[in-house]
């Protein structure tokens, strides 16, 4: 029983650490909380449903679609949004409001677009894998899978790649990095088009498992804000150990009580985190 | 005619949530994502003593006020550690705890089937049940508050929280106790987030989760910085504007599934439109820090 629910809840963590990652990586560059970051994960997730149900194409490209459509979105933001803010030296603060803005919007855009009834998305025959009296489904494996193929793509985009290494000095030191000749609005926008692109293939892979609704970016964010701060903001190590954490403790938790509180245990981890160690976990660089 | 002074009641229900929003987020510059976590608590606390307990509704007002505050300084003392964005995210943190709640505690609140039948308020024998009735006792509470508020954002008191938004620092070194007025604050506001709540909860006599969860904590935090950060008239006419407005859509006749989402799609580009433009709102006279 343990062992399942261990199991459970690092499939849900792999998920989790997608939507960290994207935060983690834009709040590294841009030091505000990115809050459209949920909507941005309902679109891909409605984008993958529309292709994929609807218009029959096959997943693994509705899959690359719909992520790239979120990327799309999450540039559109940064240009559309952030950038006119930036330029008027606006406090975080601003930057938060306004992305409550962009997240409001974009997500009653959905509603509009797609209704309020739920959406179901399902792919592939419901083949069963066991092991260790364990039960894994074969979504589950390919939501594991690409989850974690994702993670190592990120990790070595930002670590061995020349943009990686531009992403980096820009978050580290936008006016140094400046002076080096890196274009900073072009490496922050790429910034935001790869946690977006993370962000939308998240939302793809949760749709495998639970159905669409226009609200789920709601839940997402901020699951995704906590593991992040769970395992230090900023760092990307942290951000996965957050979100599988995350995952883990949910699923673990209501071994003894209703899963309706999925959400208290995960904010009351929370609370916990911010009380004692506000820095996280592998806190220190995203301070 | 009834239907123009159920908008007059709500809009005044929505001035005393922002006016007090206002004294929290406006004057003492702590970006709060709550209010409508208890407002909610305050409808709730409010219905479930005179619907439980048989008790009278203003019992339930009281204790809806009291609740709020003991409630709102319990969050308070946790999350005022925090700074800026952190202290937002904890208080977003306690709003969908509580909707969650809401929610699910069906033994307590009876969850999303929502509480019916909560009793109007009664002076003696003489029932408030007609609108224009509500629409008076609406009326003198929200004039009531606004003195207040207005009394004492302009007392010492008052002064000591704009210092506090322009230079927490300054204002420590001058020997005020920061942490004990920023707790003050937060809980003045949330009681009177606890009067609006049991205000509507027994005039609408019907109140479900859905109407509390964290985007109208949102949606207040839109209406304070729409009006005016630190100016209770701005707050005032913010909620007259935007509670009136949607029912605009509903006048020239769209169908609701497509009014809710254009109203908050609506709400979404003026919140980001005064963020660029005009981050102090309307008639607001300080920026965010």
């Amino acid at each position: 029983m343990i062992l399942q629910l261990l199991l459970n809840g690092v499939i849900a963590g792999a998920v989790y650490a997608l939507v960290a990652l994207g935060f983690t990586l834009i709040y590294r560059a841009v030091r505000f909380f990115h809050f459209a970051h949920g909507a941005v994960y309902t679109i891909g997730a409605y984008v993958a449903y529309t292709l994929s149900s609807v218009w029959k194409v096959p997943f693994a490209v509705s899959f690359v679609l719909a992520s790239l459509t979120a990327g799309i979105v999450g540039v559109v933001i940064e240009r559309g949004v952030y950038g006119p803010l930036r330029r008027r030296n606006s406090p975080a603060l601003v930057f938060l409001i306004a992305s409550f803005g962009v997240f409001i919007f974009v997500q009653n855009l959905v509603q509009l677009f797609w209704g309020t009834r739920l959406l179901i998305l399902r792919v592939g025959g419901g083949r069963i894998y066991r092991f260790l009296d364990c039960v894994i489904t074969g979504t589950q494996a390919a939501i594991l899978t690409s989850a974690v193929g994702l993670a190592l793509v990120l990790w070595t985009v930002v670590a061995k790649t020349r943009a990686g290494k531009a992403m980096r000095a820009v978050s580290d030191d936008p006016i140094a990095a400046g002076l080096m000749g890196i274009d900073a609005g072009r490496s922050i926008s790429f910034v935001f088009f790869i946690g977006s692109f993370i962000a939308g293939a998240a939302g793809t892979l949760i749709a495998l498992e639970t159905n669409l609704e226009p609200t789920m970016g709601l839940s997402a964010v901020l699951k995704g804000m906590i593991a992040s701060i769970f395992g230090g903001l900023g760092s990307i190590p942290g951000a996965v150990c957050g979100g599988m954490l995350l995952g883990i403790a949910e699923n673990v938790g209501i071994w003894k009580i209703s899963s309706v509180w999925k959400d208290c245990i995960s904010f009351l981890l929370l609370a916990f985190v911010l009380f004692f160690r506000p820095k996280g976990l592998f806190g220190g660089a995203g301070g | 005619m009834d239907y123009l002074l159920h908008v007059i009641i709500i809009t005044g229900i929505y001035m005393l949530l922002t006016m007090s929003l206002n004294l929290v987020v406006g004057y003492t510059g702590l970006p709060a994502i709550s209010h409508g976590a208890f407002y909610g608590l305050g409808a709730y606390t409010s219905a479930l003593i005179s619907v439980d307990y048989h008790l009278s509704p203003w019992l339930g007002l009281l204790s809806a006020v009291l609740v709020c505050a003991l409630v709102a300084a319990a969050v308070a003392l946790s999350s005022l550690r925090l700074s800026g964005d952190y202290f937002s995210l904890a208080t977003i943190a306690f709003a969908v705890v509580f909707y969650s709640i809401l929610k699910n505690a069906v033994g307590l609140t009876r969850g999303p089937m929502g509480l019916p039948g909560i009793p109007p308020f009664s002076f003696w024998h003489w029932r408030l049940v007609k609108a224009w009735q509500y629409v008076l006792f609406v009326a003198f509470i929200v004039s009531a508050g606004y003195w207040v508020m207005l009394r004492i954002v302009n007392s010492p008191f008052g002064r000591v929280m704009r210092a506090i938004r322009e230079d927490v620092i300054g204002a420590e070194a001058l020997g005020k106790n920061v942490g004990k007025i920023k707790l003050s604050v937060f809980v003045l506001a949330a009681s009177f987030a606890g009067l609006a709540g049991s205000l509507y909860a027994h005039y609408v006599t019907f109140i479900d989760p859905s109407s509390y969860g964290v985007m109208e904590s949102i949606v207040l935090l839109l209406m304070v910085v729409f009006g005016g950060m630190g100016s209770l008239v701005g707050s005032l006419l913010s909620a007259a504007v935007l509670v009136g407005f949607p029912e605009c859509l509903r006048l020239i006749g769209m169908p609701e599934a497509v009014a809710a989402p254009v109203r908050q799609m609506a709400y979404g580009l003026l919140l980001v439109g005064l963020m660029v433009w005009r981050p102090e709102g309307l008639l607001g006279r300080y920026k965010w820090t």
